[in-house]
C-alpha cells in the first residue's frame, strides 16, 4: 500500500480561453483570429490555467479540506482527481494509480460526490438508484442488494427507499448521492460541496455522516465554501487560488498565521465604497470585506487590525455621520474565514 | 460501525460485470421509459398523422376519378398506394426517431447531470450509449407494429409478402440506423447543440431515399446519392417483403448494402465515440451544460 491516499505533484490544466469573458488566469495571448486556408499555418491558441502547478500529499484516514473562492481551481482538481479531465501536465496518483495511465483503477477506488442531488435519477426510487449504479462498480447482484439495503438503513431512508427521488427533499436526494459513493465500499472518498443548499438540520446530518467515514478509515478529500464545516471536519486545509495551493497547514495552524492580528466585526447600515476606502486609509488596517446581510441594509464589515485599541476610535469617527449608523461592533478571534480573506483578498464567496 | 479500510472493494470487475453494467443501463432506460405516460398517446397518434399527410395529398392529386393513382402505382409497381407511402414514411421516422432519441441520449444525460456520475464508475462507457438502444429497439418495433395495425384495420392495408422478410431487412439496417445515431451522440455532447444536423439528415432521406416515390424518378445525380444512403436499399427491401413476396434471394441486393452501411456506420458510431471521449477528458466537455 502506497504512503499517501492521494498525491497530486505539479497538477496543471489549461483549457482554451473563451474570448470574451475575461478569464483571469488567461495567458497574455489574445484568441487569433481564424485564417480560413488550407495552407495557412495554426497559430496557437490562448490557454486560460485553471489549475497551476498543484502540489497535494493526502495522508490515509485523514479529511483534507480544499478550499477556494469559484473559478480558484478546486472543481478542476477534483475532476482530475476523479479521472473526468485530464492534466495538460503533472502527475496524480490516486490509491497508488496513476489518473491518467490507470484511471479504471482510479475509478474503483474512488466514491465521489459530484453535483449532488443533479447526480441520480429523479424517476427512479432510491432504492433502484442504488442498484443500478452498483451494477455499474461491478458489484454482483446479490451482494448489490444486501449493500443497498444497509445503505439505505444507514442514510434513514428505509421509509422512503421505494419512492421516487423527485419525491425527496434536496438533503435526503444528497443522502442518496452519498450511499451511491459508498457502494463499492472505496477507500477514497471525494465529495464536492456536500452540503450545498441543504438546510441546516440536514447540513448538520450530513458531517456527522463524514465524521463517522473517517472514524470507519476513508480518507476524504472535501471541498466546501461553508469556513466553519471545513474547520470543523478537516485535519488539514488547502487554500487553492487562482489556481494554485497558497496555503496548507491544520486549521489550527494556518489561524496561528494571524494570531498577532484582531478581526473587528461591525455592523452598520448605509454603508456605501467611500466609506470602505478611507476606513482601508487607517495606519494598521488591512484585508476589508463587506457583506450585505440579506435583503435589508444592514452590512457586516470585516478588517483586520494590527492594533484594535488605536484603530477602534478612528473607525467610530469615519461611520459617524454621512447616513451610516453603527449597530454593533466586536473584536473576534481570528476565524479560518480570516484566514482565508488575510491570505487572498476576498471572501470565500466572492 | 463497519469497518471499511479492513474489507476489500465490493467491485469485481470483469467481462460478466461489464455485461451487468450494460443490462442494467438497459433496465433503467426500460424503466425510466415507462414513468413518462405520455409516449402511449404518441404511440397512437404520430404513426397516423406523417404518412397522412403523403396519403391526401396523394388523394387530391389523382383527380376526381383517381386516375393519377393508377398512373402512379405504374410507374411505381406498387399494388397499394398507402401501403407504399406508409412503408417509406415509417422507415423516414424511425431514422428521426432515432436521431432524436439515441443521438440525444448522451445529452440529456449531461442536462440532467447524471451523464459525469456514470462516467466516474469502472464501466465500460460505450455502454451508457449501447444500453440506450435495447428500450428504443422495443419502442420502435411497438411503433411498427401499431403502424401496421392501424393501417390495416383504418385503411385495409394488407401485406402480400411474408412478416419474417420485412423484419429480415429491418434487421439488417439497425447496424446503420443506429451506428449514425451513436455518431450522431458524440458529436451532440462535442457541440452541444445539434437540431441543424438533424433537419439535415432527415431532410436527406426524405428527399433522396425516396419515402413516397421511386428513386427512378430522381435525377442521375440524385440517383447516385440515393445509392450512398442506407435507407434507400431498406425503404425498397421493405416495399418488396412486404408487397411483392420476395425472398432472400430476390432482397439480397437490398440486404448486402444494408450490411456493409451498417458495417462502416458502427465502426463510424463506435470511433466518434472514442474520440469524443478522449477530447472530453482534455475539455471537460462531460460536465459542461
Amino acid at each position: 500500500m502506497t504512503e499517501f491516499a492521494i498525491e497530486a505533484r505539479q497538477l496543471v490544466k489549461k483549457f482554451p480561453a473563451r474570448a470574451g469573458t475575461g478569464d483571469k488566469n488567461s495567458d497574455s495571448m489574445p484568441v487569433p483570429k481564424r485564417k480560413w486556408s488550407l495552407f495557412a499555418k495554426k497559430e496557437p491558441k490562448a490557454m486560460f490555467t485553471a489549475v497551476n502547478g498543484v502540489d497535494l500529499q493526502i495522508e490515509r484516514g485523514e479529511i483534507f479540506g480544499l478550499l477556494g473562492p469559484n473559478g480558484a481551481g478546486k472543481s478542476t482538481t477534483i475532476r482530475m482527481l476523479c479521472t473526468l479531465l485530464e492534466p495538460t501536465s503533472g502527475t496524480a496518483q490516486v490509491n497508488g494509480f496513476d489518473i491518467v495511465k490507470q484511471a479504471n483503477d482510479v475509478r474503483r477506488s474512488l466514491g465521489t460526490v459530484l453535483a449532488g442531488e443533479r447526480s441520480i435519477y429523479w424517476k427512479l426510487t432510491g432504492r433502484e438508484n442504488l442498484e443500478y449504479f452498483a451494477a455499474l462498480y461491478h458489484i454482483p447482484q446479490a451482494v448489490a442488494k444486501k449493500r443497498a439495503e444497509e445503505l439505505i438503513d444507514r442514510m434513514e431512508l428505509k421509509d422512503r427507499a421505494n419512492e421516487l427521488v423527485e419525491k425527496y427533499s434536496t438533503g435526503m436526494r444528497q443522502r442518496v448521492a452519498i450511499a451511491k459513493a459508498l457502494l463499492a465500499r472505496p477507500p477514497i472518498l471525494l465529495l464536492d460541496e456536500p452540503t450545498l443548499g441543504l438546510d441546516p438540520q440536514a447540513a448538520r446530518r450530513v458531517r456527522e455522516l463524514i465524521a463517522e467515514l473517517k472514524q470507519e478509515g476513508h480518507t476524504i478529500l472535501l471541498t466546501t465554501h461553508y469556513m466553519e464545516e471545513a474547520d470543523l471536519l478537516s485535519d488539514r486545509i488547502g487554500i487553492i487560488d487562482t489556481g494554485k495551493v497558497i496555503a496548507l497547514d491544520t486549521p489550527e495552524g494556518l489561524k496561528r498565521r494571524i494570531d498577532q492580528k484582531e478581526v473587528i466585526r461591525l455592523e452598520v447600515t448605509g454603508w456605501h465604497e467611500d466609506l470602505g476606502d478611507r476606513l482601508k486609509s487607517i495606519t494598521g488596517i488591512e484585508n476589508l470585506v463587506t457583506r450585505r446581510q440579506g435583503e435589508a441594509d444592514l452590512w457586516e464589515v470585516n478588517m483586520q487590525a494590527q492594533n484594535s485599541r488605536t484603530a477602534i476610535p478612528r473607525i467610530v469617527e469615519h461611520i459617524s455621520g454621512n447616513g451610516t449608523r453603527l449597530v454593533n461592533m466586536n473584536i473576534v478571534k481570528p476565524s479560518l474565514e480570516d484566514v482565508f480573506i488575510h491570505l487572498t483578498g476576498k471572501a470565500l464567496r466572492d | 460501525m463497519e469497518t471499511i479500510i479492513s474489507s476489500p472493494s465490493l467491485g469485481k470487475p470483469g467481462f460478466l460485470s461489464d455485461l451487468r453494467a450494460l443490462w442494467a443501463v438497459v433496465h433503467r432506460e426500460w424503466t425510466i421509459f415507462r414513468r413518462y405516460p405520455s409516449w402511449i398517446i404518441a404511440l397512437l397518434i404520430w404513426p397516423l398523422i406523417f404518412p397522412m399527410l403523403y396519403i391526401l395529398t396523394a388523394r387530391a392529386l389523382a383527380g376526381p376519378d383517381g386516375s393519377g393513382l393508377a398512373i402512379f402505382m405504374k410507374t411505381t409497381g406498387a399494388s397499394d398506394f398507402i401501403g407504399y407511402i406508409v412503408i417509406g414514411t415509417t422507415v423516414w421516422m424511425w431514422q428521426n426517431i432515432v436521431l432524436w432519441d439515441v443521438g440525444f441520449s448522451l445529452r440529456n444525460e449531461q442536462m440532467r447531470g447524471t451523464l459525469e456520475s456514470n462516467w466516474l464508475s469502472p464501466t465500460w462507457r460505450f455502454s451508457y450509449l449501447l444500453g440506450h438502444t435495447g428500450p428504443q429497439l422495443v419502442s420502435m418495433l411497438m411503433f411498427i407494429t401499431i403502424t401496421a395495425l392501424e393501417f390495416g384495420l383504418l385503411f385495409h392495408v394488407r401485406l402480400h409478402g411474408s412478416v419474417w422478410m420485412i423484419l429480415l431487412t429491418m434487421l439488417a439496417a439497425i447496424p446503420s440506423i443506429y451506428g449514425l445515431g451513436f455518431a450522431f451522440a458524440s458529436l451532440v455532447i462535442t457541440v452541444k447543440e445539434a437540431n441543424a444536423f438533424v433537419f439535415l439528415i432527415r431532410g436527406l432521406v426524405m428527399i433522396f431515399c425516396g419515402i413516397t416515390f421511386p428513386i427512378s424518378i430522381l435525377p442521375g445525380w440524385m440517383q447516385s446519392i440515393a445509392k450512398w444512403l442506407p435507407q434507400s436499399y431498406l425503404i425498397h427491401g421493405m416495399r418488396a417483403a412486404a408487397f411483392s413476396n420476395a425472398g432472400i434471394t430476390e432482397l439480397l441486393p437490398d440486404l448486402m448494402p444494408l450490411l456493409a452501411f451498417g458495417t462502416f456506420w458502427l465502426v463510424v458510431g463506435y470511433f466518434t465515440f472514442l474520440w469524443m471521449e478522449r477530447r472530453a477528458r482534455r475539455t471537460g466537455a462531460i460536465g459542461q451544460y
